[in-house]
């Protein structure tokens, strides 16, 4: 079946079946057609999957990956599709077809609610591109409120071979990512370990203070240095848009080090609103800015902001 | 391997200072003596140019013209000054002597001390070695009694490292070119062989504009050396920290140098920058570069 546009569908299976029915066709339709086909689903779904194409022409152009090595972080995971596709797509000529499940056991609330957010943000990230996401969601095993969710951040539910109904619940993605926030809440109160206020000109001694931490809490060498230059480029932010000074705050939280940079928000309400969506839409690589925060969702693990006129606070989360 | 003879950036010698320069390419031997001699000019020494072949004083210090001194009207008026003085046996027997009489003269003449640089040539026979060896050490009293400082050249072309060392014991330390630019978190530092910049340290906003300076001179360099098409090198093997605002002016300098059919090569970037790159797609735009550093 050929269509236009990028086009982003959840699956629901509750069989085996189901999903070879949901599945099949698109893989063939999309090697028929001469696109890239990434299959990036559970283990046993690969297995399904390869034993039903074994033999088939060009079945060996699908590229599996299991997703228990994809799905890592939500940004993260987002970054990793882009730049499959844009190595894939012979400068947008070829379209890119994703079989991708999400792995939904084993997080915590708040790590299921940003993966969910993520499903949303697919919407606004590949909107230009032709690339068609096929998301399946194995109804036997996740939780209710996970596949309630899919219906709302996906615009088409898929239907057996090659057929789709829209999705009544599709939630627009800056109604959905405020949700979220919502959902959330503010920032809750903590105590941190370390603590250094800033101003202009003073990163050097930001990155020493977030080095230093890292080091304390036993980060390994290359995940040290991500958070500093992480927090390095979130200190540069407040300090440009959040009148010229912040602070940074550090401590650990269950699997987490934390580091928090925060601002008053004087220059940024001068510069006007916040942009949506900040940080989760793969900048132009040719662009004059957009960079900084890209770069801070994609080297921590997970971010969280809240960006007002009042104020910035950006935690970012690596695991420990 | 022994330990490297102390080194000296040409910018921080002092009177009574006698430094070997051992260079790989003759822009190396230039931009030290240029620096060299063009600071004696601001320090009131009198410069003197012993060349070991006889040519026109302004062919001699046609490279200091290049690095806008006006060497013919320094010559003029007996601020520089060039001699024939060959490191043979005969060229180097009384050259100790030689120099105690031409900062005499430097005096008498109204200076306040003499800088000569002098080129040591190789002929391929130990009596040679030993008469230049025996040269120098006659030649190192008259730094610690006269206002004079010194530098000898071995290009290392012909003088291996072990030709080198015992001439090491001789001097006070070995002359580099000066640091492009030095704060507590940067150095950059200009390579010869090959030829670039290397840096070493932390880039970020307090000290991007340094880089983009520094890089700009670079440039111009590349483009004159023209060999081939022009590819403008950067050794980061030193490098431990680059923010995101300095590496995007890498990729517009590398943009910028593509369009004119050149290039920016990144030697040695470490794992943690290339990462950055990745997740940018950085590494991937047309006139950048990313060679692995030797060793790394």
């Amino acid at each position: 079946m050929s269509r236009t546009g990028f086009v982003h569908q959840a699956l629901c299976y509750a069989s085996d079946e189901e999903f070879l029915d949901g599945t099949l066709a698109f893989v063939r339709d999309g090697l028929a057609a001469g696109d890239a086909v990434l299959s990036v689903v559970q283990t046993r779904n690969i297995a399904l999957l390869r034993d039903a194409l074994r033999g088939e022409a060009d079945a060996d152009a699908v590229e599996f990956v299991d997703a228990k090595e994809w799905y890592g972080f939500p940004a993260r995971t987002l970054g990793q599709y882009h730049a499959y596709c844009t190595r894939h797509e012979d400068g947008g000529a070829r379209r890119v077809r994703v079989i991708g499940e999400p792995l939904w056991t084993g997080r915590t609330a708040f790590e299921t609610r940003e993966w969910m957010r993520y499903e949303s943000l697919l919407n606004v990230a590949f909107a230009d591109s032709g690339h068609w996401i096929l998301c399946p969601y194995d109804t036997r095993v996740l939780p209710a409120a996970v596949v309630r969710t899919a219906a709302r951040t996906h615009p088409e539910l898929a239907r057996g071979p090659r057929g789709w109904v829209p999705s009544g619940g599709y939630a627009p993605p800056d109604a959905f990512y405020a949700e979220c926030d919502e959902a959330l809440g503010p920032p809750e109160r903590v105590r941190p370990e370390r603590e250094l206020r800033f101003g202009r000109g003073r990163s050097a001694a930001v990155r020493s203070a977030a080095a230093g931490y890292a080091r304390r809490c036993g980060l390994p060498q290359e995940r040290a240095h991500d958070l500093v230059a992480a927090v390095h480029e979130a200190a540069l932010n407040a300090v440009r848009f959040g009148g010229g000074e912040g602070l940074l705050r550090l401590w650990c939280e269950p699997g987490y080090v934390v580091c928090e940079v925060s601002d008053t928000g004087r220059a940024r309400s001068a510069a006007g609103d916040p942009p949506s969506f900040p940080g989760h839409l793969p900048p132009e690589p040719r662009g004059s800015g957009g960079h900084g925060l890209w770069v801070v969702r994609q080297l921590s693990d997970l971010v969280t902001e809240r960006m007002r006129a009042d104020g910035s606070v950006l935690r970012m989360r690596f695991s420990r | 391997m022994a330990t490297p003879s102390a080194e000296c950036v040409v910018g921080r010698m002092r009177t009574g200072d006698h430094l070997l320069l051992g260079y790989d390419t003759d822009e190396e031997r230039e931009a030290v003596l240029a620096a060299f001699l063009a600071d004696g000019l601001a320090c009131g020494h009198r410069g003197l140019v012993l060349t070991p072949v006889e040519a026109p004083p302004d062919v001699v210090l046609g490279f200091l013209q290049r690095q806008g001194v006006d060497a013919e009207a320094e010559l003029a008026a007996g601020r520089l000054a060039v001699m024939v003085r060959a490191s043979t046996e005969e060229g180097l027997s009384g050259l100790d002597g030689l120099v105690r009489e031409e900062v005499r003269r430097a005096v008498a003449d109204g200076f306040l001390g003499l800088r000569f640089c002098m080129e040591a040539l190789h002929a391929h026979a130990s009596s040679a070695l030993k008469t230049l060896h025996d040269s120098e050490i006659l030649l190192d009293p008259v730094f610690q009694t006269l206002p004079v400082l010194g530098i000898c050249q071995y290009d290392r072309r012909v003088f291996d490292e072990r030709d080198l060392a015992p001439f090491d014991l001789l001097h006070h330390g070995r002359a580099v070119v000066d640091h492009v630019w030095q704060d507590e978190l940067l150095s950059i530092t200009r390579t010869f062989e090959p030829p670039g910049l290397a840096l070493a340290g932390e880039v970020d906003d307090s000290n991007v504009t340094a880089v983009a300076r520094a890089l700009r001179a670079e440039n111009a360099r590349a483009a004159r050396r023209a060999q081939r098409t022009h590819r403008t090198r950067l050794d980061l093997r030193g490098l431990t920290f680059i923010d995101v605002c300095a590496l995007r002016m890498l990729v517009f300098t590398a943009l910028g140098l593509y369009a004119s059919g050149g290039g920016l090569v990144l030697d040695g970037t470490a794992s943690h920058v290339r990462r950055v790159m990745r997740v940018t797609g950085w590494d991937r735009v047309p006139g950048l570069d990313l060679e692995r550093g030797q060793g790394a």
